[in-house]
């Protein structure tokens, strides 16, 4: 594993370099054409039932007019959105001229007089969000460019066109470089995933400076392979700097996964067919864009994402979100690991406080034919002063106020969370999860998913608790007394200790035979834990042997060697490899190597040696 | 703690005692009678409700103003659909220059709100506040959570003026009004000042935490007062070099917004979280809670119409403004109900 290092490029046979322009037409020529087809099957697919929805918005628009569906209406629809002055921010500023540079050959000059008009009359708020501000700098760079030499007087914020696109250029620059050396903020997340995708994809097919497009493919490359790194069979696995609850325990509903159907083929079926899921795309259908998009994944990255064929170590580091206050740093790093095989992902963030209200620390998730395919602990905190760390405004009003729209930031039960008394150690498909709440905290209990749909959950006199989903195991080891709580679609595990934590293990049919070896196997060892006054240590031994021990807010020791996490590459995995800081990103699949160099940007192919 | 409460109340009630006499005299000698009869013009930052959703369709919010002879009929004046904070208003030029500190920046306009413009790029976001030089109106601060910011042409170009700030987040700045090389800001490790334009800044004697305002004395510079996060008030009366606490009958300790009446500054006003509104008639010495009427007690700001020293605005968290025109005595609400209203102006114009 790790085969991409420089040593062995320098041996590589080169077989092609691919730079500027022609990069999307090669891209294009490398996929498979089996690859391909079934792409734009299923490309052709969802322009067709996107164009068969009733609900307003720019990507319905799109894709009736796409299909040759319901000109008029759509074109209504169009007309309502560009007069509706309640709506206008970043979402309308690149959804709108995205549209328009789509399908400009098909408007009624009065609809494109309109659609100008909403960059001189309506505000376009840039919001306060990393997301945001992709949409709004995208949507002002495109429509700068639409309508160039215009003077002030023509756009909504007293800007000329090119002070506008000079400053969306500048931003968009600067982001994509630190979204290449550092990492996002808003990493990983499957819901906003979508919102840097579909604007990448607009730059790409739309700008009309060669840099610009093509670092806009590279940073699609880029968030595709990060995805990609990380999935498996639809799922956005691990830890996550931003998701809704409904999305984490129930991943494949959450926006990514359609994405995934559409890039990757998996999962391999329709997910708005299925009514458990259908919620969350409707009103929702940006992948539209990628459906209409010119941009072709490149087949390395198609391999990264399908082929488990052998599991994996992937680590990666990434960001916080902007912290403004009470703290000593900025963007301090965060650092993620994952452990894929062909049946399950075990992933985690490293704990505590890395993105404000919507942060997934760790879970298991397994391929599976049923919903709520996930299992995973949590502190459900909540303060001000987290949200201060990050937001301007008052502390003491913030979690209400963040409350209105996330409805349940303060709620005990919800389902996401950061909390600075969480901490994990994962080595592989183990995991250590230790909390240590303080007293006063709001909520002082810890709260574990168990879906229902299990096929055994198993209490054993050990302190072990088994699950079996199909042929994915999992043992649960609870440090403290629990209680079990029904609900609709899981059993909410709960202890109410202060010390606290979890050890757990996942296994499959394939690395373990049966159900019975893997809990016999796992029954071998026991978590040894001291909470003694101020310390919190578990000492643990895998089935696999390795010694794990986990002191809070101290030392992660392997097998008596501290874990550095300084020494975490930006990503570090068999398909992915990069070194934080350099700006050079390679991909490879075993046979051919992609690199992505965003301080030139340059993107290169070869084929690996065989040797 | 009894006897400590006699004290203030003594003392609150020998000060009040001789404010009628005062007012009148200030109302008599100070303002210019034609100034008696005008009505003013009151701004207000707005977020306009509560279930604002960044990138939805939202209700209009951002600026809003009325005059203050108007019962509760608000304009809106400037960007739409925005996240605004604060804002300036250049009282010589009578309301051509306003400032708004915003979510996108800081938006100017120069002809009273026809046409504007968004001074700043993308590296000034999440303006918290801004101040006009009454003097020079092209030298203009404001202040962001990534800390201060000045223009010296009137907006063309914008420069980051944080040199010697420890934490530069930023709530409050002011430019002196007797001297514009000096300014003030509140900053998240206490107040700073500056006395070369802000490019260089020195933590004045006070270093607490979360400051969240500071604002100054309408006639003598060298006094000021800084409202805190969980510190209560503090007053210095030597720019800053030493501050004394406000403690005689402040029960809370969280301030967002401090106002003097510009008339007769022995008079001011303080307000913050579930504090309600406080007075004081004795130049901060003592003070007393203010409320009847007032059915929102989160104040995040607070200002005096210079025509008339009765007739005080409150912001409030959620519930939009309220109106005394008793000086604090009684308060009604004087609309933009259910709004966030961050800053409050009063303009004689």
């Amino acid at each position: 594993m790790g085969e991409v290092k420089t040593s062995m490029v320098g041996r590589a046979f080169l077989l092609l370099i691919v730079m500027a322009g022609s990069v999307s037409d090669h891209s294009m020529a490398q996929t498979s054409l089996t690859t391909e087809s079934r792409f734009e099957q299923r490309r052709q697919r969802l322009i067709d039932v996107v164009s068969q929805e009733r609900d307003r918005g720019f990507f319905t628009v799109a894709a009736k007019l796409s299909a040759g569906r319901d000109k008029d209406f759509a074109l209504a629809m169009l007309d309502s959105l560009t007069t509706d002055e309640s709506i206008g921010g970043m979402f309308y500023a690149y959804s709108a001229i995205g549209t328009y540079l789509r399908l400009w050959n098909q408007l009624p000059d009065s609809l494109v007089r309109k659609l100008r008009q909403a960059y001189r009359e309506r505000t376009m708020y840039r919001g306060d969000t990393e997301n945001h501000w992709v949409a709004y700098y995208t949507g002002l760079y495109l429509a700068a460019q639409t309508w160039p030499n215009e003077d002030r007087s023509q756009w909504f914020n007293g800007k000329s066109s090119m002070e506008n696109f000079k400053e969306s250029e500048e931003w968009l620059n600067r982001w994509m470089s630190t979204t290449a050396t550092i990492g996002q903020g808003e990493f990983d997340s499957p819901t906003y995933f979508i919102v840097f995708m579909t604007p990448m994809l607009t730059l790409f097919d739309f700008a009309k400076d060669p840099v610009m497009k093509r670092k806009a493919q590279m940073t699609a490359d880029l968030l595709f392979a990060d995805f990609a790194a990380e999935h498996l069979n639809g799922n956005y696995c691990g830890g996550h700097s931003r998701d809704y609850p409904d999305d984490i325990v129930n991943p494949l509903s959450a926006p990514a996964a359609l994405w995934a159907w559409l890039y990757f083929g998996e999962p391999n079926m329709e997910l708005w067919q299925e009514s458990r899921y259908r919620p969350r795309y409707r009103g929702g259908w940006e992948t539209v864009f990628g459906a209409m998009s010119s941009y072709r994944l490149p087949d390395v990255i198609h391999t990264m994402a399908t082929d488990r064929s052998k599991a994996y170590v992937h680590t990666e580091t990434k960001r916080t979100r902007n912290v403004i206050r009470f703290g000593q740093e900025k963007n301090p790093p965060v650092y993620k690991y994952t452990y894929m095989t062909h049946d399950y992902a075990l992933g985690s963030l490293q704990g505590g406080i890395l993105q404000p209200i919507q942060q997934h620390t760790w879970d298991v998730t397994y391929r599976s034919d049923k919903p709520n395919n996930t299992i995973f602990t949590l502190h459900p905190f909540y303060s001000g002063r987290e949200l201060a760390m990050f937001f301007p405004e008052e502390q003491k009003f913030l979690a209400d106020e963040v409350d209105r729209y996330h409805l349940v930031y303060t709620d005990p039960n919800k389902w996401n969370s950061s909390s600075p008394y969480e901490q994990t150690f994962q080595h592989k498909n183990a995991i250590i999860v230790l909390y240590s709440i303080d007293k006063n905290a709001n909520h002082q209990h810890i709260d574990g998913f168990f879906p229902k749909n299990l096929d055994e959950r198993i209490e054993h006199s050990s302190g072990w608790i088994f699950c079996r989903a199909g042929s994915v195991y999992v043992a649960f080891f609870p440090l403290r007394p629990y209680q079990w709580i029904e609900e609709k679609v899981d059993w909410r595990w709960r202890s109410t200790a202060l010390k606290n934590g979890i050890v757990l293990e996942v296994g499959s049919s394939d690395e373990d035979g049966t159900f019975e070896a893997f809990r016999n196997h796992v029954m071998q060892s026991k978590p040894a834990m001291n909470s003694s006054g101020n310390d919190l240590i578990v000492n643990y031994e895998t089935r696999r042997g390795d010694v794990m021990k986990f002191t809070f807010d101290g030392k992660r020791r392997l097998n008596g060697k501290a874990i550095d996490f300084k020494t975490y590459k930006f990503f570090n995995g068999p398909f992915i490899q990069s070194e934080r800081g350099s700006g050079i990103i390679r991909m490879t699949d075993g046979k051919k190597v992609r690199e992505l160099n965003f301080k030139k940007a340059t993107i290169k192919e070869w084929q690996r040696s065989q040797n | 703690m009894i006897e400590e409460y006699k004290k203030v109340r003594h003392r609150w009630n020998a000060a009040w005692s001789s404010l009628i006499p005062i007012s009148v005299f200030v109302l008599v000698v100070m303002l210019p009678a034609n100034l008696l009869s005008q009505e003013s013009t009151v701004y207000a930052s707005v977020l306009s409700t509560k279930l604002f959703v960044v990138g939805a369709a939202n209700p209009e919010t951002g600026v809003f103003y009325k005059k203050t002879t108007d019962d509760t009929v608000w304009q809106h004046t400037g960007p739409k659909n925005i996240r605004d904070f604060g804002l300036a208003v250049h009282a010589p030029s009578r309301g051509q220059l306003i400032c708004i500190a915003a979510g996108n920046g800081v938006h100017k306009t120069t002809d009273g709100g026809k046409t504007w413009k968004t001074t700043t790029g993308w590296q000034v976001t999440e303006v918290l506040s801004a101040a006009i030089d009454k003097a020079n109106p092209d030298f203009i601060l404001c202040t962001t959570p990534y800390g201060v910011f000045r223009t010296m042409d009137g907006g063309a170009t914008w420069a980051e003026c944080n040199n010697g700030i420890k934490h530069v987040f930023a709530s409050s700045v002011l430019i002196d009004h007797s001297d514009s090389n000096t300014l003030y800001c509140s900053t998240e490790d206490g107040v700073y000042r500056s006395g070369d334009q802000g490019n260089s800044w020195k933590r004045t004697g006070l270093s607490v935490d979360g400051v969240r305002v500071v604002v100054q004395h309408p006639k003598d510079p060298n006094t000021l007062f800084a409202g805190t996060d969980n510190y209560g008030i503090y007053m210095t009366r030597n720019g800053g070099r030493y501050w004394e606490k406000c403690a005689a009958g402040l029960d809370h300790q969280t301030f967002y917004a401090i106002a003097f009446d510009p008339n007769n500054p022995q008079v001011l006003y303080a307000g913050g979280y579930v504090t309600g509104v406080y007075k004081s008639i004795d130049g901060g010495q003592s003070w007393r809670r203010m409320n009847e009427g007032l059915t929102n007690l989160n104040i995040h700001s607070l200002a005096v119409d210079p025509t008339n020293s009765n007739r005080v605005y409150a912001g409030t968290l959620w519930s939009g403004v309220f109106c005394s025109l008793d000086g604090g005595a009684s308060w009604r609400s004087a609309g933009l109900t259910g709004s966030q209203v961050w800053t409050i102006t009063v303009q004689p114009f």
